[in-house]
């Protein structure tokens, strides 16, 4: 808007813009300083963690307390299954989250494109309760909904974790792809329309390829509240042997808190699924998180 | 309308399109989350426990006991909801705010020139991706008083050692501490945003002689207010529903210093079997997060500033 008068200031104090030039650099080192340190404090639990697994139950708590193991004893993951079966709780895990993702996913794309693209009666309203139901806490409707599920039978079974996700896999998901669908240029639905495409053709082979990355990111965050959700699977897993990572993981704690080396190593193993999945999808993630924020 | 019939078949069929659809978004919206919101109101009236969907079950049917369980989660000392919705709002918004101003703070600082930007944000975001029950196992080891980690820097520092989750003062604001360190999806979406604060605005009060900390409050924090709200929205309905830490570690201890909302319906409705009184909390819940919610919605018109004028 006022580039003219933004050259001619410019020009006029160019005196003024070096030393701001050279503030700035400084600006910008005190930052780098700042952001290393931090990074540096944000990280230490996590390393903490880690050395500590790898050290003797006696050692941890030593003083003065050695940054690096005194030796390495990675003996320490062998944790009897009897205490804590890891590779059982991950495949229970994942035999819950993997049906959540695909599930999630595929039926809050559909619902995303109806609110993106089509027009029908009621569609503001509907909206508006989608978005709405992003507010409510998902602990409200918790009891209501283990009565239902206890009187089908399906407590202490997987299937109250997993059959909500065939409702659109969350308001928040069919928000957000719905958020990068109006990112497509219209024009692509239209010349499929042209070509006689309908609805579902164009959804399926205009839509889906142009928001693959948002769909990713819908995949990593059903991923992530699914495998982190201690509160429901408390309430809906009872038997030791159908056990969740993080139900197990709790359970652990609260019997053999002063197992030490057990409990750590059991920790840093709870930490590898998400690590692995975040390193993964790192890129559509940030993305993905950004966009729910931004447009409307 | 009537002599266009082609124009409106085709909006006939784009409606149908639509609402098959939708038909996932209308099972959820009906069958899991508005009809059990009204269903837990309803619960909420009536003595309705655990034991009534045991077989043979030796209780009478549920009843209907009006403003019972209301009164009684006020009234009976050793539900004390007072004190959980005390706790659970100090928790909060003490959570917002600080970590609020953490992540923004952390992003204006991401926001400027520096090798290796990529790399940095992912590390203030690994914290987030942890689940949050391996993360309070975490802080609880650093914690210890005697021995922990944390302790011992403090005492190296010349300060005194403190009980952190296991004293009555300090426990919500080491949970606090905790939030903020977990913090890294604000960081994220505080970043985007300051990459659309507009440069001109900012170049131009440079050349004006605006110092950095004015243009902080004059550009970037209304340039910020959408996201600055948006933020603190979703994180206040998360940090509301705090209930992690204390399933996994605190217990609603010590004393009830973290008997949380969520923990206390937890512990009433599945170790108690009380679904009548656990309803009545979850309704109570609802209606206090609904407040809040509400507050911040309508003081978002005084201090929300859309460029151009453009609304939400």
């Amino acid at each position: 808007m006022t580039g003219e008068n933004y050259r001619k200031s410019g020009m006029l104090f160019s005196g003024s813009v070096r030393s701001m030039k050279r503030n700035k650099k400084i600006a910008d080192i005190t930052a780098f300083i700042i952001i290393i340190c931090m990074s540096v404090i944000v990280l230490l639990p996590i390393w903490w963690m880690i050395r500590s697994s790898l050290m003797k139950s006696l050692d941890i708590f030593m003083r003065p307390p050695p940054f690096f193991p005194p030796d390495w004893l990675w003996s320490n993951y062998n944790i009897p299954p009897t205490t804590f079966n890891y590779f059982r709780y991950l495949m229970n895990t994942l035999s819950i989250v993997v049906p959540c993702v695909v599930f999630g996913t595929v039926t809050a794309v559909p619902c995303a494109y109806a609110f993106a693209r089509l027009k029908f009666k009621g569609k503001n309203f509907i909206f508006s309760l989608c978005v709405g139901s992003m507010l409510l806490p998902t602990m409200v409707t918790l009891i209501p909904l283990y009565i239902v599920w206890s009187n089908l039978g399906f407590v202490d079974t997987y299937w109250p974790l997993i059959l909500p996700y065939l409702c659109g896999g969350g308001a928040f998901n069919i928000f957000l792809l719905r958020q990068f669908i109006m990112t497509v240029p219209k024009e692509l639905d239209e010349a499929a329309k042209i070509d006689g495409a309908g609805y579902l053709r164009t959804l399926v082979s205009i839509i889906v390829p142009s928001i693959k990355s948002a769909i990713i990111v819908v995949a990593l965050l059903i991923f992530m509240t699914t495998w982190n959700d201690l509160l429901q699977q408390m309430v809906y897993i009872h038997t030791p042997k159908n056990y969740t990572l993080v139900l197990g993981l709790t359970i652990f704690f609260g019997t053999f808190k002063t197992d030490y080396a057990g409990v750590f190593a059991a920790t840093v193993l709870s930490f590898i699924p998400g690590v692995l999945v975040y390193l993964f999808g790192q890129r559509y993630f940030v993305e993905g998180i950004v966009m729910t924020g931004m447009k409307n | 309308m009537s002599n266009k019939p082609k124009k409106s078949a085709a909006v006939i069929k784009e409606q149908r399109a639509a609402y098959i659809f939708l038909i996932p978004a209308f099972l959820g919206l009906s069958l899991i989350t508005y009809i059990p919101l009204l269903a837990a109101f309803g619960i909420g009236f009536t003595d309705l426990k655990v034991g009534h969907f045991m077989p043979n079950t030796p209780l009478a049917p549920p009843r209907f006991v009006g403003l019972d369980n209301f009164v009684n989660i006020f009234k009976n000392p050793s539900i004390n909801f007072q004190n959980s919705i005390w706790v659970t709002v100090y928790f909060a918004l003490f959570a917002v705010v600080s970590s609020v101003i953490y992540s923004l703070f952390i992003a204006m600082l991401l926001n400027r020139k520096m090798p290796g930007r990529g790399f940095f944000r992912s590390i203030f975001y690994i914290p987030y991706i942890l689940p949050a029950a391996a993360v309070i196992i975490s802080w609880h080891f650093l914690l210890i008083y005697d021995g922990g980690v944390i302790n011992h820097v403090l005492v190296q520092l010349g300060f005194e050692r403190s009980f952190f989750l296991d004293s009555k003062s300090t426990v919500i604001p080491t949970l606090v501490l905790i939030a903020v360190w977990q913090c890294g999806n604000l960081i994220v979406i505080f970043l985007a945003g300051l990459q659309n604060v507009p440069r001109v605005y900012q170049e131009a009060a440079e050349i004006d002689g605006a110092s950095a900390w004015r243009r902080f409050w004059t550009i970037t924090i209304p340039c910020m207010t959408p996201i600055i709200f948006y933020n603190v929205l979703m994180s206040l309905v998360a940090n509301l529903q705090i209930v992690v830490p204390a399933l996994a570690r605190t217990r609603g201890g010590p004393g009830k210093a973290t008997m949380f909302m969520t923990y206390m319906m937890y512990q009433e409705g599945f170790r108690g079997g009380q679904l009548g009184t656990a309803s009545a909390i979850a309704a109570v819940f609802f209606i206090i997060a609904a407040i809040l919610a509400f507050i911040l919605f309508k003081t978002s018109k005084s201090w929300i500033f859309y460029e151009g004028g453009e609304q939400k």
